[in-house]
């Protein structure tokens, strides 16, 4: 036992290092029935139809359904192939979808009884993906703070948080921002050796003063002015993307800056809204034809609201002519 | 606590702006931040508790009145400079030397003594009168002080408001004139203060909400207002 903690440790300080072979967009949001899936979807379609090679990825396990948004049917091969096949690559468990640079990976499986994703595996997943070659990889999360599904956001290269202006999503949302927001201290923790000391003020939270997840980072700058910077430092290059989707009415619309301003105050952490997505029947219209929005209704007003906010992702990578 | 940490924020930060920001990017910024902390705002559901929310609030109202007058944005600049250039820890943000006027308009709404929000039911006992938000002790040598007056200046309306134990807030909540305004009407702060056809329409709100007469009292505030202020 103490061995293998003392080979973590070994290997602890490359995390983080190592980058990437793409750049990965993880999409989360606390509430299930926020439109992961759907925004997901949509900007790997505009990012393929740039002419990016993208892979969309479904996280979602136990209730996948990234293939129906896109109009397939019900995959054979996927994560879970991956997952318990031992040798098994990732990039073998892909599959082509309708569309030019598109591949889709799925994780619907009509086993008997859907794989349990156990430590080693979510590392083995989490390695695989990062080894993928593409321009874009896409991860749909599944709802909730589990711990896998704050894993594979925070491995991200750019994190996007899709809420829906209700309250019960925007309390979601901000549990979702806050447990990975921790998640995230509790990866550097360790590596600054920090550990005894967060885990100290965490337990007497109200006598320190300390509410918020800006507070806690204050508080260690203030005490431990050496590691508290350091780890300032570390949590400031997280960087959160929201995106409001289901907006009905104006003032609908007008809440994604607040909560843009409410996360900046309350964590301290750069929070960037990328876009408002509006409601439209012919979302469910169209998965009722078992075709995607974007290319059944493509004069929808979601159309170019989404293709807005793929630009504006994409606009640090555009591929500019060279005359 | 835990919005220690907002007081030690800049009056830039609070509004979330640029320090060179221009005028109408403050006033924007602070309409934003004025309806994103607002107690009743769906944003801040599960984050901010009430009274978090209202410390936020008066925050943003202290730096909007700060940063919308430009002579005290000169002021509060070099105060921040040199608070950058000796590297303190930084101080209290009301240090700022001329924030007399509108602390203590913070200080009445926290502190209003004791006022109580009224039932239509509630009778007054004798010797005391109502307004639509407190019941006050008659004073019978300010009342005809008030009837008798042909001077109505600002610190003149905040002695009425105080005597009707009223505060800023319920004032600006009726009359949808912001608090900086209304400090600044009771300060004589002209410069603070629009062209006078606005100022005409906040004496008249103002008095209205204080029971006064209208026409009187605007009228005669505006006749120093136009002496003074050259506007």
């Amino acid at each position: 036992m103490k061995q293998q903690k003392v080979e973590k440790s070994k290997y602890l300080h490359l995390r983080g290092q190592k980058k990437p072979k793409s750049h990965i967009i993880a999409v989360g949001g606390g509430k299930g029935g926020v439109g992961k899936s759907f925004v997901s979807s949509s900007l790997a379609l505009f990012l393929s139809q740039m002419g990016y090679k993208t892979i969309l990825i479904d996280l979602d396990i136990g209730a996948a359904n990234l293939h129906t948004y896109l109009g397939l049917n019900t995959p054979e091969n996927g994560i879970n192939q991956f997952l318990s096949t031992p040798h098994m690559k990732l990039m073998q468990s892909k599959m082509d979808t309708n569309f030019k640079n598109l591949e889709l990976i799925s994780c619907a499986s009509d086993a008997l009884e859907t794989p349990c994703l156990s430590e080693s595996g979510r590392s083995r997943l989490m390695s695989s993906i990062y080894n993928l070659e593409a321009d874009y990889v896409i991860l749909d999360l599944s709802a909730g703070t589990q711990t896998s599904t704050l894993d594979f956001f925070l491995m991200a290269t750019q994190h996007i948080v899709v809420f829906t202006p209700e309250p019960v999503s925007v309390e979601n949302t901000y549990r979702f921002i806050k447990s990975a927001f921790y998640r995230r201290i509790k990866r550097f923790e360790f590596q600054l050796n920090l550990e005894s000391e967060i885990s100290m003020i965490m337990g007497k939270k109200d006598e320190y003063g300390v509410r918020t997840p800006g507070d806690l980072i204050h508080y260690l700058c203030k005490h431990n002015p050496e590691k508290g910077s350091e780890l300032e430092k570390l949590m400031s290059q997280f960087k959160i993307n929201i995106i409001l989707n289901q907006g009905r009415s104006q003032k609908d619309l007008e809440l994604a800056p607040s909560l843009e301003s409410v996360c900046r105050k309350y964590f301290g952490i750069s929070c960037e809204l990328l876009g408002q997505v509006e409601y439209d029947n012919a979302v469910w219209q169209s998965l009722r034809r078992r075709k995607h929005l974007l290319v059944d209704c493509p004069t929808s007003r979601l159309y170019t609201q989404l293709m807005s906010i793929s630009r504006t992702l994409t606009k640090p990578h555009h591929r500019k002519a060279v005359v | 606590m835990g919005s220690a940490r907002f007081n030690e924020q800049t009056y830039y930060e609070i509004l979330e702006i640029e320090p060179g920001a221009a005028q109408n990017e403050i006033h924007l910024a602070y309409q934003k931040a004025k309806s994103t902390y607002s107690p009743d705002s769906p944003a801040l559901f599960t984050m901010f508790s009430e009274d978090e929310a209202r410390e936020l609030l008066d925050l943003i109202e202290e730096a909007f009145e700060t940063l919308s007058n430009q002579a005290r944005r000169k002021k509060y600049d070099a105060s921040l400079a040199v608070r950058h250039s000796s590297k303190q820890e930084l101080p209290d943000l009301e240090v700022t030397t001329d924030n007399e006027d509108h602390s203590s308009s913070r200080t009445d709404t926290k502190n209003s003594p004791g006022v109580r929000v009224l039932n239509k039911r509630d009778s007054v006992p004798e010797g005391f009168a109502k307004t639509k938000f407190s019941v006050y002790e008659v004073d019978k040598d300010l009342e005809q002080e008030i009837a008798e007056s042909n001077e109505f200046d600002g610190p003149f309306l905040q002695k009425v408001r105080l005597y009707k134990q009223i505060n800023l807030e319920q004032i600006s909540n009726e009359t949808r004139i912001s608090k900086s305004y209304l400090s600044a009407l009771e300060g004589d702060d002209y410069e603070a203060l629009p062209a006078a056809v606005f100022v005409r329409g906040f004496v008249v709100q103002v008095a209205r909400t204080l029971g006064l007469d209208e026409q009187k009292t605007a009228s005669l505030y505006m006749t120093k207002f136009k002496a003074n202020s050259g506007k």
